[in-house]
Formats: structure tokens, C-alpha cells, sequence
């Protein structure tokens, strides 16, 4: 190593800079210049060394902690706690009160199971699916859009718009025993995306069924059990007691979140997906001819 | 559940009791799920979540304490030398120097060095000036250091007489 006589104040600097140039907030230009000091410095080469070794060993062992298995559980239980007591408080009646409260908190827990997939899964299709589901648990949440009697379905279909109108009949005829409370397109702070969202309450629990484009995406296959069903690419998902059946139509996702069984999720989408292709095309058309296209078609 | 390793280790290094880290962690998803519409999908939800953490913990402990500090900050010393590292440090040796590090700097050094968030994330977390948590997180190394320094040479272990040569000679 080349000795070079450098000045006590470059060392003192060196020094001062280490903890940003750990962190990685050092600028481009002084990290240079502290690395060619380093080169040529045995005493703070070694200093940065050290302190680097008990950056690495404290990431290490703290990477060994482990959760306790019950802590999820406990978590979700706490959730599910204090989420009823605003639902009862309010005017509607209990039962719907008690279906919505249970509604919120599997919403809840799907949207952190999709959180925690984004650590593994594709990131921007998973975006899509977190984005979705985080969606409709806002639009539950803030219950605004969540009425005890179902709206019109004269007042659905205007805010639904040409475009997607035409869902609306497709999914009241395929959801047997569903009504559709509520439709509407909504979206999320901050994002372009769009969803078409269906609130809908049956079979002693509330179902939902939501769309949203595509823009070239595609579900990940590797992370969900892929059941073929004619010819709808179709992908299933049981959470927390909760049932996802997810599955492309066009050039839209497409999601069916409910507490039923998985068998009758997966069943209720397959009776959907083409029926809502069907109608997705019917919309734009309509939407195209009418001039009043609002979201091209995916 | 979303980053609950992050938040149950953090939850950990802060009260030092698994149980009330436990609890602590509960309280920040019950207050995530209370103020969900103020979250803002595509921002950074673990940087969120760690925010409620600490608004939480330090919420808890004035309640308790009726005062911002558990213990006194160290005096700053300058020019005190650097503390001889251990080439080889184990889990139970830095996590018990940890420990001994005041709360004002080991919640600054966990940020940055476990949960590796950036300076300006800290501030905005923990509420303090973005000096602040520099001076902190670099006060707070040292002093990581020099606990680790006497912890290994209460263990008996881990710095051999050349380490210590090599960590005088800096």
C-alpha cells in the first residue's frame, strides 16, 4: 500500500463522514474523495472496517428474531375487536352492522396478506392486487359507499357510466341470491388506476366484485393455484378464512373476494368471467359509438 | 400480516420485553386500521407503519414516565479513542451491547442500520430534525461500540490481542 503523508484534518473528516458514507447518504463526489482516502489510509480503512462489522453483526442478529406464532393470530383478533363497535354504533340494523364489521376485517387481513406477498410476488402485479383490495377496504371503511338498502339500480348504472353500465344486469343475474348495494368506480390517492367495484350482499354474507385494466399485467401464476375453467385463466386464493378468485377478462382483472367457501367463490367467478367479457365488450362499444369514453378500453 | 417482523423486532429493541413489544405491536395495527384513509397507497407503507410505531411507544411511555427521557444522554467526548471491534462479534454479544445503548440513540441506530431507512425517513418518523438524528445515529455507533468493547471483554471472548493492537493503532 502506498504511504501517502496526508493531513490530520483529512483523517478528522474522513472520520465525520463515516457514519453518512454507512448509511449511504454521502454525496456521489465526497464518496469518492473519502474513497481515495481510504485507499491510501490504513488507520481509517481499518476504522471503517470495524464499524462496518457491527453494522453487519447487529443486521444479523436482529435478522434472527423471531415472531411469535401467535402474535398474527392475536393481531388479527385485536383488529377484529375494534372494528365492531363503530359498525354498532351506527343507525342501520345489527345483523347488516355485523356483516359489514365482518366483511371489513377480512378485507383487512387479505390487504396485508398482499402487502406481505409484495415482498415476493411480480412487484407491479402485485401492486395491482394490493391497490385493488386496499381500495375496497378504504371504500368499506369509510362506509359512505356501503348503504344498508341497495341504491337504485337506475342510480348504479349512472354511476357507472356507458362503459360499465351494462355490468351491472350481468352481475345481478349471475350472483344468485346476491343484491348489488352498491357500484361505482373509484380510486386511490395518488394512483391513475381505476376500479369498477361491486358491493354486493347474499347468502348471509357481503361479496364483492371488482374490475380493473389490465395495462398488459397478468396475475402471477406462481402464486396462486391456477384451476382451468373453460376458457377464463382462472386463479384461486383462500386468506384468512376468506376466498379470492381472481381471473382475466380481456384486457381486465378481475376479482371475486367473499367468506364463502373457496368452491363457491371459484364457482360464482366462473359464472361471472364471461358474462362480464361479454358486457365489458358491449361497453365500449356503446361507450365508443356514444362518444362518452371515459376509460379506453384496456 | 405486513412488516411484522420489522415491527416486532423494532418493538423489541425499543421496550425490551416481548410481551409488551406484543403488545405494542397490536396497538399499531388497530391504530393503522383506525387511520387506513389517511395511508396513501404507493407511498412507503412500512416507513407508515413505523411512524404509528413510535408515535405509540413514545405516547405509552410519557403516560408512564410523565417525562421524554428514561436516562440521562451520555456527555459527548470527542476525543475519546475508538473502542476496540471484535473480528468476530456474536448475536448475544451485540444485542446485549444494544441494549445497553440509551433509548434516544438505539431507536436512531435501528432505523438506520436494521430497518436501513434513510436519513430523512428517521426525521420524519421520529419527529426530530434531520441534524439531529445524524448526530444521534453517529453518537449512537460509538457508544454501540464501546458497549460491544465491554461486553466482549466481559464475555471474556472475541478480542484477541491483536484485535485490540489493531483497534488502538486507528
Amino acid at each position: 500500500m502506498n504511504v501517502l503523508n496526508f493531513d490530520a484534518r483529512q483523517c478528522e473528516r474522513t472520520r465525520r463522514q463515516m457514519d453518512a458514507y454507512l448509511s449511504n447518504e454521502l454525496l456521489v463526489e465526497t464518496t469518492d474523495e473519502m474513497l481515495l482516502h481510504l485507499e491510501n489510509c490504513a488507520a481509517c480503512s481499518s476504522e471503517v472496517e470495524s464499524r462496518m462489522r457491527v453494522r453487519e453483526a447487529l443486521q444479523r442478529a436482529a435478522g434472527r428474531h423471531s415472531v411469535p406464532e401467535e402474535l398474527s393470530e392475536a393481531v388479527h383478533q385485536r383488529l377484529k375487536k375494534a372494528q365492531s363497535p363503530r359498525f354498532w354504533t351506527a343507525r342501520a340494523p345489527a345483523w347488516a352492522l355485523a356483516l359489514a364489521g365482518v366483511a371489513v376485517i377480512v378485507i383487512v387481513a387479505i390487504a396485508g396478506q398482499r402487502w406481505m406477498r409484495m415482498d415476493r410476488a411480480k412487484e407491479m402485479v402485485a401492486g395491482v392486487l394490493q391497490l385493488g383490495v386496499s381500495d375496497h377496504l378504504h371504500c368499506a371503511i369509510r362506509g359512505h359507499n356501503y348503504p344498508d338498502v341497495a341504491n337504485p339500480p337506475e342510480a348504479l348504472r349512472k354511476k357507472l357510466g356507458p362503459q360499465y353500465a351494462q355490468l351491472l344486469p350481468a352481475v345481478e343475474k349471475k350472483l344468485l341470491g346476491f343484491q348489488v348495494l352498491e357500484a361505482h368506480i373509484c380510486s386511490v390517492p395518488d394512483s391513475p388506476r381505476k376500479y369498477v367495484h361491486f358491493i354486493t350482499r347474499g347468502q348471509g354474507t357481503i361479496l364483492s366484485v371488482i374490475l380493473t385494466k389490465r395495462d398488459g399485467q397478468n396475475l402471477p401464476a406462481g402464486s396462486f393455484a391456477t384451476s382451468s375453467l373453460g376458457n377464463v385463466n382462472f386463479y384461486e386464493k383462500r386468506l384468512e378464512g376468506m376466498s379470492v378468485a381472481g381471473f382475466q377478462v380481456g384486457g381486465y382483472f378481475g376479482f371475486v373476494v367473499s367468506n364463502l367457501g373457496q368452491h363457491e367463490t371459484d364457482q360464482l367467478a366462473e359464472g361471472l368471467a364471461p358474462a362480464l367479457q361479454t358486457a365489458l365488450n358491449a361497453g365500449a362499444s356503446r361507450a365508443a359509438l356514444s362518444g362518452l369514453v371515459t376509460l379506453p378500453q384496456g | 400480516m405486513p412488516h411484522l417482523a420489522a415491527l416486532y423486532r423494532t418493538a423489541k429493541f425499543l421496550v425490551r420485553n416481548p410481551v409488551e413489544a406484543e403488545d405494542l405491536v397490536q396497538d399499531v395495527y388497530v391504530e393503522a386500521l383506525k387511520s387506513f384513509h389517511r395511508f396513501q397507497p404507493g407511498t412507503n407503507c412500512k416507513a407508515w407503519l413505523f411512524s404509528i410505531l413510535f408515535h405509540r411507544f413514545h405516547h405509552l411511555r410519557r403516560r408512564l414516565l410523565k417525562s421524554s427521557l428514561e436516562e440521562p444522554l451520555p456527555e459527548q467526548d470527542g476525543v475519546a479513542a475508538e473502542p476496540p471491534v471484535p473480528q468476530e462479534i456474536k448475536d448475544e454479544e451485540i444485542l446485549a451491547a444494544l441494549d445497553k445503548v440509551p433509548l434516544a440513540f438505539r431507536e436512531v441506530v435501528v432505523m438506520a442500520d436494521v430497518e436501513e431507512f434513510s436519513y430523512k425517513e428517521i426525521a420524519a418518523t421520529l419527529k426530530l430534525p434531520l441534524g439531529t438524528v445524524m448526530s444521534r445515529l453517529s453518537r449512537g455507533r460509538k457508544l454501540l461500540r464501546e458497549k460491544l468493547a465491554e461486553v466482549a471483554k466481559s464475555y471474556g471472548i472475541g478480542i484477541s490481542a491483536k484485535d485490540a493492537a489493531e483497534g488502538g493503532s486507528a
